[in-house]
């Protein structure tokens, strides 16, 4: 049980060494974590603040919202306390980059692919260790140079977290020097976040291919496994034309390119603008969105990952369909290439083109759904145990299948015409992240932790964070739909209060008006403060757990198959005590044969066994 | 604890780790270029301007090419030595690869600065075409005359005057300035005004008293302002830092001041007067509108409202040498200059031509503009400004001259110029034209073309473009005065100068990152991989052939850089 | 690979030729693009110079990837690795390419050089 005495190398390791700039996969997917969970609260926060916004367009912010921010910057970016347009661009794009970039990839993959793959593989750590610290460190660099940016005078970057030119090409163009300009900042950071996550991404599929244990064959990976190997090509492959593009970008603004920039661009203050012109402000929405729909699949993999183990552990059933998901991954994983400019209908695409990718884009939610329906079938006759982490993958299902389903119509070509922009896609990607992704981390912190820690979660304040948050989830993104169907435009600081001054009766395709949606707009923003109380439960269990939570009673206290659960608890630097060789498939549980109702890939078949089933020895192929 | 499959294969994959690392990482560089190709190739094929087509010189981009061809020759033997166990050959052969690389960059050096120091101009044409015709040149060195005057130096003992400037520069006669403390004043503007004023004994003190009432006096009889700064004082940074900071905590104070009224009165209109309805409902009732206008009274006597600007005088009015990039073009009149940083100069601005020694002219814009119109190309030419002025004047009709000759004998060919013959008079034409003329006034152009006979200037006369350090080119290329309301953009042959270049920098910087990336990983090989190599050859083998894989893919990422860039 | 010592001078050899055989070809394609005697298509840069240029340059980068980054006898893992970079790079480049090229057109919009013309405000629906 105890951590380091399996290892004979191990040498004394100073604090530095061993919890700061430690190449442990284990210590670099905590630290992941906590810099991640951080920059959620984070991207939360300025939620709130523009929720409020939108609630009351003409209150000040309450104390609890302002005390964080000194007088000096309520005078800079606020108006008599209210929250300016300016200000709430600069939250509004803020939140999105620090939700996508540096919140939830970060916790999904690099956090929980960084913990969990290595150890679900039987290796002792990544494949190159040092470059896992290095992606650790230059992701947090990334973060914080855009974090930073919040103090300078210009403040951070307010051109929406897709950061489309021209206009973020001329953002904060007053700065002389461009280098302290919130929108360069952005531009640096990203750059940093895509080495980062190259540097990830690389070592992720070369440990996944190289360091399998004996016997570890392709089709005895547990699911995770699968997904993180997707995750890391999407990551590998769809990030670098985005690095094109920023530097692009980054050019534009350091020194006075036009990549971006079309000819005889005209602004108010500044009249015809000094540049050469030429450029095209859609090649830059097709480099970004070239990453940025493979990126939702990073982002939803790791999620689908940890319910996908979840499931068979905690019904005591084996996964539903395994190879077929297997497939479904890689699919969904191919076709994620081909399908951005959905995102880009009405950019003045030509029929032809737009016909395409709603084709691919309807075909993707194939693969989707395939991966849905097999964990829902998971369920059917299985013995569930309503443990956390079961809860939360169990409400992962339906609030994933409303993100999921409620894409559809943006899918097609007409639709999108009248639901872009609205408030109908926010509700829909927020459903797919929110209540989706989020709750599948979150069933993969109440599972892990045992292992990571060697406590249990308390239960209680599981049920607290729980069920307050799923309620709060639901009444913040269910009117989001319905106001997106009445035409609220998603970038309205005031929550559509500007627009009824000039149109109170305007009736949409829908037959829908904003005036009799706009009051939904309050009970969003008392969800949105809610769910943030909510989720002080979790902090306080986090916390408490840790030092007082009751202890495992063994190395495998959820009586799992997967070889995560045949390392010491916490494992030590190497993970593994003896030999890996595995014999069989991940979700070998209920096994008719086998006395107790999980069979772990690690256990030795007995001899009469083995001679009966031979796919029980570890495969040739893959000795070491 | 050991990471398997370091050195040795996996039996299954039958590679090793970092050799599965190594070809992830060459497959995202793929995406990566992929991506820069496709800027490129969008930018080009929806060009709103005719593409800059074989606007490099050759040659280096050509020698480079040798270099990064040799150099994966030479990391392929050095790789092969290690296989064979002949440490000193691996030496010889990486140290060959690493100085390739340097000689790589060195080139690529001389390239960029060519560049940098290489101006263009689009001379704006209010003719019947929205259109520019361009010079390209070097910028001269100036220097102030007594009477206000830009006069053009040359260079005495290899070194021009101390006090000369480029002459592309925004000469104003300032009587007054005025800095904004909403937001930071750029020091450097600042030092360099005062560098100026210094020079030129100019005085620069501020007008008035920037006095703000203190925070604890407000409200108080008789109450009066403490002065920050007093009128007469003189300007320095640190004067502007403190004006700037009294400011800022008086906008602080305000404000909270400000969002305290606001909370009070929707306090007052939910508890005193039971309305609770959110905020688009309520601003429209008339309570609450009473409200806000008492509010506002209450309100200005307890505010500080500290000044947002504070304004010196110059005395006596200071000519100021400035760059154009500290202003937009729109931020510049006769009257005043509005620096990027929201300064306001007032005075007079004087003349501030840009003089160039030109050593090309283009009129590919201008003729696409025209055809674009249904007009004669050469007729909108004809009124440009820049065929106005005597000595470009010379160069045009040379280049008609020749243009006839070149026309008859292509037409034997049956072929026609294209548009580059046409309408683009590079360097070497100047050149020809003027040694041409040199040799007999009565040259025939078009006869010298017809033949063949006009010499150009080879590959090796101008290595890196025209050399405006030799005496003999630079008398060719005429000294041009260009007033500032006929230039309507200029840049030197930076990105900034068109979609083109930003390409060609773009990729081309990346890819010398690249370079200097594989240099460092082959240099650590080279310098510190006996100690690898003596525990175990194959080890050092492994990694100097990952090394040479990434090698070999800047290579191949040239290979198409250099026909795209150079020869197309 | 080659991993006995004969093989390795062999390859050396091969190593040798291929170098030789890039020089030569960079002088070949800078010709095509200076000599007026190899000039083909319309006079001065123009489709044609493109495409011969450009099918130089491939022959020469397979060549490169072939013998000196040895994917004439590499892993199918390491073909599987390339293929799927240089499919994705197609992607981008091909898709971006046909949304360019299929803009929405109003009236009867005119065509240079097969592209559509930004001059042209008919089709100057983006961008």
């Amino acid at each position: 049980m105890s951590a380091d005495s399996h290892d004979d190398h191990h040498h004394q390791q100073s604090f530095w060494t061993k919890y700061l700039f430690s190449t442990d996969h284990k210590t670099i997917g905590i630290q992941y974590g906590l810099a991640a969970g951080a920059f959620l609260l984070f991207g939360f926060f300025l939620m709130i603040v523009m929720r409020w916004s939108i609630a009351y367009p003409h209150e000040p912010l309450p104390g609890y919202l302002s005390w964080i921010f000194t007088d000096g910057w309520k005078a800079r970016w606020l108006d008599g306390g209210k929250v300016t347009g300016e200000t709430y661009n600069m939250f509004g794009a803020m939140h999105g980059t620090i939700m996508v970039f540096l919140g939830v990839v970060p916790l999904g993959f690099a956090a929980f692919g960084n913990y969990v793959t290595p150890l679900q593989i039987g290796a002792p750590d990544m494949a190159f260790p040092k470059l896992n610290m290095a992606s650790f460190w230059v992701y947090l660099l990334g973060g914080l140079i855009m974090c930073a940016s919040f103090f300078m005078e210009s403040g951070a970057a307010k051109s929406g977290w897709t950061n489309y030119s021209p206009l973020a090409g001329y953002a904060d163009k007053q700065i002389v020097n461009q280098l302290l300009a919130g929108q360069t900042q952005w531009l640096i950071g990203l750059v940093c976040l895509i080495t980062s996550s190259l540097l990830g991404s690389v070592n992720f599929v070369t440990t996944i291919i190289q360091l399998r244990a004996k016997g570890l064959t392709w089709m005895r990976l547990p699911f995770f496994v699968w997904a993180m190997l997707v995750t890391g090509f999407l990551l590998l492959l769809a990030f670098p034309p985005l690095e094109a593009a920023g530097i692009m970008q980054l050019m534009d603004r350091m020194t006075g390119s036009s990549f971006f920039m079309p000819s005889g661009l005209y602004s108010r203050t500044d009249g015809v603008m000094e540049l050469s012109g030429s450029g095209s402000p859609l090649l830059f929405q097709h480099l970004f969105w070239f990453l940025g729909h493979p990126e939702v699949y990073v982002l939803l993999l790791p999620a689908i990952a940890c319910v996908a183990e979840i499931i068979p552990c905690h019904t005591r059933k084996p996964l539903w369909g395994y190879k077929p998901m297997v497939w479904a991954v890689i699919v969904l994983g191919f076709l994620s290439f081909i399908v951005w400019a959905h995102h880009m209908y009405l950019t003045g695409m030509g029929p032809v083109i737009s016909t395409f990718f709603q084709t691919t884009t309807v075909l993707i939610s194939v693969p989707s759904v395939i991966l849905l329906t097999s964990m829902i079938i998971s369920l059917w006759g299985g013995s569930i145990r309503f443990t956390m982490p079961m809860i939360w993958a169990a409400a992962f299902l339906p609030m994933f299948g409303i993100g999921g389903l409620t894409g559809l119509p943006l899918a097609f070509n007409l639709a999108d015409l009248h639901l872009h922009d609205t408030y109908y896609v926010i509700g829909h990607f927020h459903y797919v992240v929110a209540p989706g992704i989020l709750f599948g981390l979150f069933a993969g912190v109440y599972h892990w932790y045992p292992k990571m820690t060697g406590r249990f979660m308390d239960n209680t304040l599981g049920h607290l964070h729980f069920w307050p948050s799923l309620i709060c989830m639901n009444f913040l993104f269910f009117p989001m739909l319905t106001q997106g169907m009445a035409g609220f435009h998603r970038r309205w600081y005031n929550g559509g209060d500007a627009y009824l001054e000039k149109a109170s009766d305007g009736i949409n395709v829908f037959g829908l008006t904003v005036a009799e949606k706009i009051s939904l707009n309050e009970v969003m923003t008392v969800s949105a403060i809610a769910l943030a109380l909510a989720q002080v439960p979790f902090l306080v269990n986090m916390f408490v757990s840790y030092f007082w939570g009751k202890k495992v009673t063994s190395d495998n206290p959820w009586d799992a198959t997967t070889l995560e659960w045949a390392t010491p608890t916490p494992p030590g630097h190497g993970n593994f005590t003896f030999d890996i060789s595995v014999y069989r498939g991940p979700y070998e549980y209920s096994r008719p044969d086998h006395g107790e109702d999980y069979f772990p890939q690690w256990e030795e078949p007995k001899r009469s066994e083995s001679g009966e089933d031979e796919s029980e020895e570890p495969a040739e192929e893959t000795k070491a | 604890m050991e990471i398997p499959f370091v050195v040795n294969a996996r039996k299954d994959t039958g590679l090793n780790n970092s050799k599965v690392g190594i070809w992830l990482f060459l497959a995202s560089e793929v995406t990566l270029f992929g991506g820069l190709f496709s800027g490129y190739l969008f930018l080009r094929l929806y060009a709103d301007y005719p593409w800059p087509e074989r606007a490099l010189p050759i040659l280096p981009g050509l020698i480079n090419t040798f270099i990064l061809i040799g150099s994966s020759v030479t990391v392929v033997f050095a790789w092969a030595a290690l296989k064979m166990r002949e440490w000193r050959k691996f030496q010889v052969h990486m140290s060959i690869t690493i100085a390739c690389a340097l000689g790589f960059m060195v080139l690529k050096a001389i390239e960029y600065n060519a560049k940098f120091s290489h101006h263009a101009v689009r001379i704006s044409d209010s003719g019947p075409v929205e259109g520019y015709g361009i010079l390209e040149g070097h910028k001269k060195k100036v220097v102030l005359e007594e009477n206000d005057r830009l006069h053009v130096v040359h260079k005495e003992n290899g070194k021009y005057p101390e006090e000369s400037f480029d002459a592309n520069r925004i000469v104003f006669k300032a009587s007054e300035m005025t800095f904004t403390l909403t937001r930071p004043v750029h020091d450097a503007f600042v030092i360099e005004i005062l560098k100026q004023a210094a020079k030129r004994d100019s005085k620069i003190t501020l007008v008035e008293d920037y006095a703000v009432m203190d925070e604890d006096q407000i409200g108080k009889d008789g109450a009066e302002k403490t002065k920050v700064l007093k009128a007469g004082d003189e300007l320095t940074t640190d004067a502007l830092d403190k004006a700037e900071n009294v400011f800022l905590d008086s906008r602080a104070h305000d404000s909270a001041i400000r969002t305290n009224f606001e909370k009070a009165s929707w306090a007052w209109i939910r508890d005193e007067k039971g309305i609770d309805k959110p905020g688009y409902n309520i601003i429209d009732l008339e309570v609450w509108k009473e409200r806000r206008k008492e509010d506002n009274e209450k309100l200005k006597p307890l505010m500080i409202g500290a000044e947002s600007g504070i304004t010196f005088r110059v005395e006596p009015a200071l000519t100021l040498i400035l760059e154009p990039s500290w202003m937009t073009s729109n931020g510049r009149n006769t009257e005043q200059l509005k620096l990027r940083d929201d300064t306001v100069i007032k005075g007079e601005m004087l003349e501030s031509p840009m003089i160039l020694g030109v050593d090309a002219i283009d009129f590919s814009f201008t003729a696409m503009r025209a055809r674009e119109q249904g007009l004669d190309p050469a007729a909108v030419i004809e009124k440009s400004w820049i065929v106005q002025e005597p000595q470009l004047k010379a160069i045009w009709e040379n280049h008609q001259e020749w243009l006839k000759g070149e026309t008859a004998r292509l037409a034997k060919k049956d072929r026609e110029p294209s548009d580059l013959d046409k309408y683009r008079v590079t360097w070497q034409k100047i050149v020809a034209y003027g040694q041409a003329k040199e040799a007999d006034p009565d040259a025939d152009l078009a006869k010298m073309a017809e033949e063949q006979t006009l010499a150009l200037p080879g590959w090796l006369d101008g290595f890196a473009g025209a050399d405006h350090y030799n005496p003999e080119m630079v008398k060719h290329f005429p000294e041009v005065s260009i007033p500032r309301d006929k230039v309507d953009f200029e840049s030197t042959f930076t990105p900034k100068w068109n979609t083109y270049y930003a390409i060609y920098f773009t990729i081309t910087g990346l890819h010398g990152l690249h370079v200097i990336g594989g240099m460092i990983v082959l240099g650590y090989y080279l310098f510190f991989g006996r100690k690898m190599y003596d525990s175990n050859p194959d080890w050092l083998a492994n990694r100097v052939e990952v090394g040479g894989l990434f090698w070999h893919f800047v290579d191949l990422v040239w290979i198409f850089l250099f026909p795209i860039l150079y020869l197309m | 690979m080659a991993d006995s010592v004969a093989e390795i001078q062999k390859a050396k050899k091969l190593y040798f030729f291929i170098g030789m055989l890039l020089f030569f070809f960079t002088v070949v394609t800078v010709l095509v693009a200076t000599v007026e005697a190899l000039d083909f298509g319309d006079h001065g840069f123009d489709g044609v110079d493109a495409t011969i240029g450009l099918i130089i340059a491939a022959f020469k980068a397979s060549l490169v990837m072939i013998i000196f980054m040895h994917l004439n006898h590499e892993k199918p893992l390491i073909y599987f690795f390339y293929g799927l970079a240089l499919l994705m790079a197609f992607f981008c480049l091909w898709l971006i390419g046909w949304s360019k090229s299929d803009p929405i057109q109003f009236g009867n919009p005119t065509k240079v050089d097969g592209f559509y013309n930004p001059a042209n405000p008919a089709t100057d629906v983006h961008d």
